[in-house]
């Protein structure tokens, strides 16, 4: 177990610059989600960490270690792939034993660790099988067995349950949930699954265009996204944005359509600045003396109610957990506390407090 | 259309398809078939027209092909220079195959487009520089030169073949066997390597055949000593048609030991030649 620092790591192909200059600082034993839309470098920032890629700039620490130049094999990091990447002309075992054999671990010390973790994720009964006979939870099991096997200082996760099924991604998801906390050793995990992110992590690095947009808790992020777009990014359905100004008694909100939004006490932002409203569809209540809104479409999906919702023209979503007798075309009202409230600066799209 | 009509249907689709294959098989055996009779009758009845079906046959040729003529020597040079172009080229070959599927795209391109262009060359232009060096280095008539001037013509389609393979096998694995604690060379030995082997049986295998086949430089580069197969047949032609069944006894001659390795090997280079063509 070790901390992992990251400082200003930067990563350029070519003339092409896809990191700029990233700060992480890991706590010994965390477990941290690196989560963004395609192409944030998340994956890039990983692979650095691994040692699969060059860094361009900066450092990276394991621990007290710098490891910026070092061979992954030197690095003590453990990495599941997202292909899991099991040797095909191996068992099981081998798979689950071959770092150790690499590092010349004698045979009866290998069988023994190999089969400590297996038995940890339920493989004993498949060690004999060859990858091609298991199946896709297994397989993910394995490659997991295989990093754990080593008690390595770092475990390295990139997008491990993309290629699963919705019902395997759950169980795996608190399967490697527990396996954190029995290890209790440090997880870098990448996914674009902000689902994921929510549920496993201790801390989520959200990424965009090679930048760092924010790190904290799940529930930090949620609660107080950074800007625009951690606040779009985190939750979903997604927060609703509306663009407009603040009324002069700091207690409504009129949008650029004519929407008016009232909050039934004052927010943070001056009277009459230009804001972005950001409200969680979650967060939006009913009231008959409510904003005025028609249904577009009522989508129940059993536990909740997604309404979408027009409101002078623009879009808006609304989750319920009641189930409202809402039809197509029918007009309601809409009410949104003050606390519940989210405000951006248009221009710089950053959090107004 | 009844379910019955459909089978009956597919069943005569079935029945002509065969007829047609083996038609196409016959026609293209037929040289292999006239040297085996030709090998086992005397020159009059090889030559008569029409030909003669029924015939006493006679081992005479083989056994003057085999014992009479050095051919066990000639054999013995084909399967040396054999071996070791197969020695040298899948090795190297597998190699270069291997760097150039790992490096980006665009960098290995022109090195596989610079090979596809050695392969152009007529074989006639390459043997006389591989002659004159030959020359130079006193190694006419060695072993070595022809192995040396059959590894670097075949070089280009090894690597060729072997780096379609290369490509095949992800990426991931290099990188989970880097991770694991593999140095480059290791990874690629113990992870890469076993899983190429149907490539690299199907890469050998051609390899060999060329290598024992080849007529040209063989002509050029050897001499007495290390004369192989095929220069020795061509020796036995000419318009002489009595030694024509000698001719034909000594290519079943050279036939057969190819014709055992393909056996022996048949269920790898199937595997290896179909190899990717389903994903899974």
């Amino acid at each position: 177990m070790a901390s992992l620092t990251i400082q200003h790591a930067t990563k350029s192909f070519g003339g092409l610059e896809v990191l700029h200059g990233v700060d992480i600082q890991i706590a010994d034993g965390e477990f941290v989600v690196l989560v963004g839309p395609s192409g944030c470098g998340k994956s890039t920032l990983l692979r650095l960490i691994a040692g699969l890629e060059d860094i361009t700039q900066g450092e990276i620490l394991i621990g007290d270690r710098e490891v910026s130049h070092l061979h992954p094999k030197d690095r003590d990091i453990a990495m599941v792939f997202q292909s899991y990447a099991l040797y095909p002309h191996m068992t099981v075992e081998e798979n689950m034993g071959f770092s150790l054999r690499m590092r010349d671990v004698n045979l009866s010390e290998r069988k023994d660790k190999v089969r400590a973790s297996a038995e940890i994720l339920g493989l004993t009964n498949l060690l004999g099988r060859y990858p091609r006979q298991l199946s896709g939870g297994q397989r993910q099991r394995v490659a997991m067995g295989r990093a754990i096997v080593r008690d390595p200082k770092v475990f390295l996760f990139d997008e491990p349950l993309s290629n699963l099924d919705a019902k395997l991604r759950v169980q795996m998801r608190s399967e490697i949930r527990e396996l954190h906390k029995k290890l209790g050793t440090t997880i870098v995990y990448v996914t674009h699954d902000q689902i994921e992110a929510m549920t496993m992590a201790d801390t989520i690095v959200v990424m965009r265009d090679g930048y760092v947009e924010q790190i904290g808790s799940p529930l930090d992020l949620y609660d107080r996204p950074a800007n625009i777009f951690v606040g779009s990014f985190i939750g979903s359905p997604a927060m609703n944005m509306l663009e407009g100004r603040i009324g002069g008694d700091r207690q409504s909100f009129v949008s650029n359509r004519g929407t008016q939004i009232a909050f039934g006490a004052p927010v943070s932002p001056e009277a009459d600045r230009k804001v972005i409203l950001g409200i969680r569809p979650e967060d939006i209540g009913v009231s008959e003396t409510g904003t005025p809104a028609m249904v577009r479409q009522v989508e129940p999906t059993g536990a909740d109610l997604h309404v979408n919702l027009d409101l002078d023209g623009d879009g808006f979503t609304a989750l319920f957990h009641e189930r409202l007798p809402l039809e197509e075309g029918q007009n309601m009202g809409l009410k949104v506390l003050a606390d519940q409230a989210h405000f951006f600066d248009p221009d710089s799209g950053k959090r107004i407090e | 259309m009844s379910v019955a009509s459909i089978q009956r249907k597919r069943r005569r689709e079935t029945y002509l398809v065969f007829i047609a294959l083996c038609a196409f098989t016959f026609v293209n055996l037929m040289p292999l078939i006239w040297a085996v009779l030709t090998s086992l009758k005397d020159p009059k009845d090889a030559f008569t027209i029409p030909p003669t079906i029924i015939f006493e046959p006679t081992l005479k040729y083989h056994w003057e092909v085999w014992f009479e003529n050095d051919f066990v020597r000639y054999l013995k040079n084909s399967l040396i220079i054999s071996a070791g172009t197969v020695c040298i080229s899948i090795p190297a070959g597998s190699l270069a195959a291997y760097a150039l599927s790992r490096i980006p795209r665009r960098n290995a391109g022109p090195i596989l487009s610079a090979l596809f262009t050695i392969r152009m060359f007529p074989h006639m232009l390459l043997a006389i520089p591989f002659f004159v060096m030959g020359t130079f280095l006193d190694l006419i008539d060695s072993y070595l030169l022809l192995i040396l001037a059959l590894v670097a013509i075949n070089q280009p389609f090894t690597i060729w073949l072997m780096h379609g393979f290369f490509l095949e096998i992800p990426r991931d694995l290099d990188e989970a066997a880097a991770i694991d604690g593999c140095s480059s060379w290791q990874a690629f030995r113990i992870v890469i390597l076993p899983l190429a082997r149907p490539g690299m049986t199907v890469a050998a295998l051609f390899s060999l055949l060329l290598s024992y086949n080849e007529f040209l430089f063989a002509l050029v580069l050897t001499g007495t000593n290390t004369k192989t197969l095929p220069v020795a047949i061509a020796s036995f032609g000419g318009e002489d048609i009595t030694a024509w069944s000698l001719s034909a006894a000594g290519a079943i001659g050279i036939m057969l030991p190819i014709v055992l390795v393909m056996l022996a090997l048949q269920r790898h280079l199937v595997r290896g030649l179909t190899a990717g063509a389903v994903k899974g």
